[in-house]
């Protein structure tokens, strides 16, 4: 039988330059860092939470951020969401020093933090929560067809199938599903920074699994990501680079390339490991 | 020397090149097509009409009005329920049989659980045939079939689609390709290729590998498939056996495999080895895909002897893609079947070895992925594959098809 050379398979003769892909996963590394923190303090009173920490997170990749509780993690998510304020060092957002007020500043630069909570409203439909506080109108009224589309949209384009219609409401959801609709409401205001607090913290291991891959899926679309995770395996499974916090320090930031899992829990727990991370 | 490409090969080339591109991408308007193909608008024209009349795609005028100024392009859509494939997945234990229409939409699909072991060629056949018979029937009265294949986890002979050896299934020198077109009488010849071959186009032509030409596809069912990707092409060898990963040797010395040897990636990572690690396997256990994301799961919830499992399933998996990425130095990595699975419970040990194991250049950029295309991943293979003919030489394959089929089949 003689068969072409399969889907793969090209067709000799040059006149017409095979289409090309649309654009898709920028290139990993080395990207100038779309987040960059450098010499972060910051105190409550008496109590320093972080020492001078410096975090980096790059366009098209998951940046891990580990450490155990207490070590500074989610104080520096909320300093990197804008709500709380460094006390010293420099925030520079795609190389330019910035200084963010509020949450709505960090918005405004594209900087969406999905937190553990959620903070969805049970009692409205997917669509409502996606455009909550920042419904679009058309004169007086809501446009709701213009929301519903863009909303069944932004989840289409996250791969995202197992949602069903976006007039559900978020009560009939499961945990994993609310999950999506977190994400996919970050991502819907063309952010180009997303946090993610646990994502997977109450999730059976199939809904686990369907994040993973839509963190992964957001970051091969060019976002920059920032994974909190405690799960070493969801950790490896995704990420690029995994920043360490230890007692309120930047133990190390590595490339995931390059360390052992082995490597990264001495990071967590004492803060170095060999030639890695902070000196005696 | 040879000549250069004559009009006429020039016009079935731009005419392939053109229907590849919508069924691949999806519906495209004319401007975007021109813009794309690097072809001017009245060459564009010429090529959609001629794709229009052969009945392979139609065009519409774009559902909203775009936000350029002046007439709306045309959008040529692929003829999906007209133009259509039948795709075969023979696994070690069910059976898939999908009509895909031209675009990639699968259009109807039948499923059956199968008992391992004994295969009987004759009901084999037998069951394939009629699933695919009752999904033509359903087919609407002007579509047409322009081709046919066969996902089958063994070693196939790429000359004849012979079968030659499937570790987990006994069938040495079968033609189930020339059977099962015979039982169809579609007109059309079946192929058949290895199941994780056809993964590893699958994911590169719509699922996590789209614009990576270097990657490896690894395929968990029973044992362990690969297909190799080398700058857009797969990785054959010399007669169509190559990219036989699961079949690596990773520790000399291990564990006993079906194709006599000892300690192959897929006896190290497959199935048997990870229910029989996690201290589930004996008769009258669970087995398949359910059994393999049970182990997973109980590691998840913090079961250590399914966690030491996963482990030691993972360290291996690591070495075998280690020397992958050695020997290859792929872009992409990409983890299917029940391995996406095993992939995603074990990601700490796979990399960590991976860490250790692969030389540092080649390791940096590598991304390790798990299939887009889920379970349907060599299905939806077994369809781009069958689509090849028609994609090369559009026009001169519907004029085939047309004639004879049309009475073939009613």
């Amino acid at each position: 039988m003689n068969r072409p050379a399969g889907p793969g398979g090209r067709v000799c003769g040059p006149p017409v330059p095979a289409p090309a892909h649309p654009p898709r996963a920028a290139n990993v590394s080395p990207v100038t860092p779309l987040l960059d923190l450098r010499g972060i303090d910051k105190s409550f009173g008496p109590v320093q939470v972080l020492h001078d920490v410096d975090f980096t997170a790059r366009p098209g990749e998951v940046t891990a951020l580990v450490g155990d509780n207490g070590a500074g993690k989610t104080t520096l998510v909320k300093c990197i969401g804008g709500v709380h304020q460094p006390d010293a060092g420099e925030y520079r957002f795609e190389g330019t020093p910035v200084r963010l007020g509020s949450p709505r500043d960090a918005a405004g630069l594209g900087i969406e933090v999905v937190h553990q909570d959620l903070a969805l409203c049970e009692n409205l439909d997917i669509v409502e929560n996606m455009f909550l506080g920042r419904e679009r109108s058309n004169g007086l009224a809501l446009d709701e067809a213009a929301m519903e589309e863009q909303a069944a949209r932004t989840l289409a384009a996250l791969s995202v199938r197992t949602m069903g219609s976006v007039r559900r409401r978020v009560s009939d959801l499961s945990g994993g599903q609310r999950q999506t609709v977190a994400i996919a409401r970050a991502v819907l205001w063309d952010s180009r920074v997303v946090v993610l607090d646990e994502p997977a913290a109450a999730l059976g291991v199939a809904q686990t699994q369907q994040v993973l891959e839509l963190v992964r899926r957001l970051a091969d679309k060019g976002l920059a990501v920032v994974l909190i995770s405690h799960n070493m395996n969801d950790v490896f499974a995704v990420s690029d680079q995994i920043a360490a916090l230890y007692l309120g320090r930047m133990a190390a930031q590595v490339r995931t390339a390059d360390v052992t899992h082995r490597q990264v829990v001495e990071l967590i727990t004492s803060g170095r490991s060999g030639d890695l991370g902070l000196r005696a | 020397m040879k000549a250069g490409p004559s009009q006429e090969e020039i016009r079935r080339h731009n005419l392939g090149t053109l229907l590849r591109f919508v069924h691949l991408r999806g519906p495209a308007s004319r401007a975007t097509l021109a813009e794309t193909l690097g072809l001017n608008r009245s060459t564009i024209m010429a090529l959609t009409s001629d794709l229009t009349a052969a009945g392979l795609v139609r065009e519409e005028l774009p559902r909203r009005p775009g936000r350029r100024a002046g007439r709306p392009s045309l959008v040529v859509q692929p003829e999906s329920t007209r133009v259509y494939v039948l795709a075969f997945d023979v696994a070690v234990d069910r059976l898939a049989v999908a009509r895909v229409g031209l675009g990639g939409t699968v259009l109807d699909r039948r499923e059956t659980e199968r008992p391992r072991g004994e295969l009987d060629t004759g009901d084999l056949v037998g069951a394939l045939a009629g699933a695919a018979r009752a999904l033509v029937r359903k087919a609407g009265r002007d579509a047409v079939c322009v081709g046919a294949a066969l996902a089958f986890p063994g070693i196939v002979r790429r000359a004849d689609d012979m079968i030659m050896f499937g570790p987990n299934l006994d069938v040495d020198g079968l033609s189930l390709g020339d059977a099962l077109a015979r039982r169809l009488g579609l007109g059309v010849p079946v192929a058949v290729r290895n199941d994780a071959n056809l993964g590893a186009l699958a994911e590169h032509e719509r699922g996590a590998g789209v614009g990576c030409d270097d990657l490896i596809y690894l395929h968990g069912d029973v044992g362990v498939g690969g297909g190799i990707i080398v700058g857009g092409r797969l990785l054959g060898g010399q007669e169509g056996y190559g990219g036989e990963i699961g079949h690596m040797v990773v520790n000399p010395g291990g564990r006993p495999c079906a194709c006599g040897s000892r300690g192959c990636l897929e006896t190290e990572v497959g199935e048997r080895t990870l229910l029989a690690h996690a201290e589930r396997d004996g008769p009258g256990r669970p087995v398949g895909r359910d059994a393999v994301r049970a182990v997973v799961d109980a590691a998840d919830r913090g079961d250590i002897v399914a966690r030491d499992a996963l482990h030691r399933v993972g360290t291996w998996l690591g070495f075998g893609v280690a020397n992958l990425v050695n020997i290859f130095n792929p872009g992409m990595v990409v983890f299917g079947g029940t391995l996406r699975d095993i992939y995603l419970g074990s990601a700490a040990q796979v990399r960590s070895v991976l860490a250790t194991g692969a030389l540092a250049a080649p390791r940096e950029r590598v991304r390790l992925r798990t299939a887009e295309l889920g379970d349907d991943v060599t299905l939806v293979g077994a369809a781009e594959y069958a689509f090849a003919e028609v994609l090369a030489d559009p026009v001169q394959v519907l004029a085939r098809l047309r004639g004879p089929a049309e009475t073939a089949l009613r």
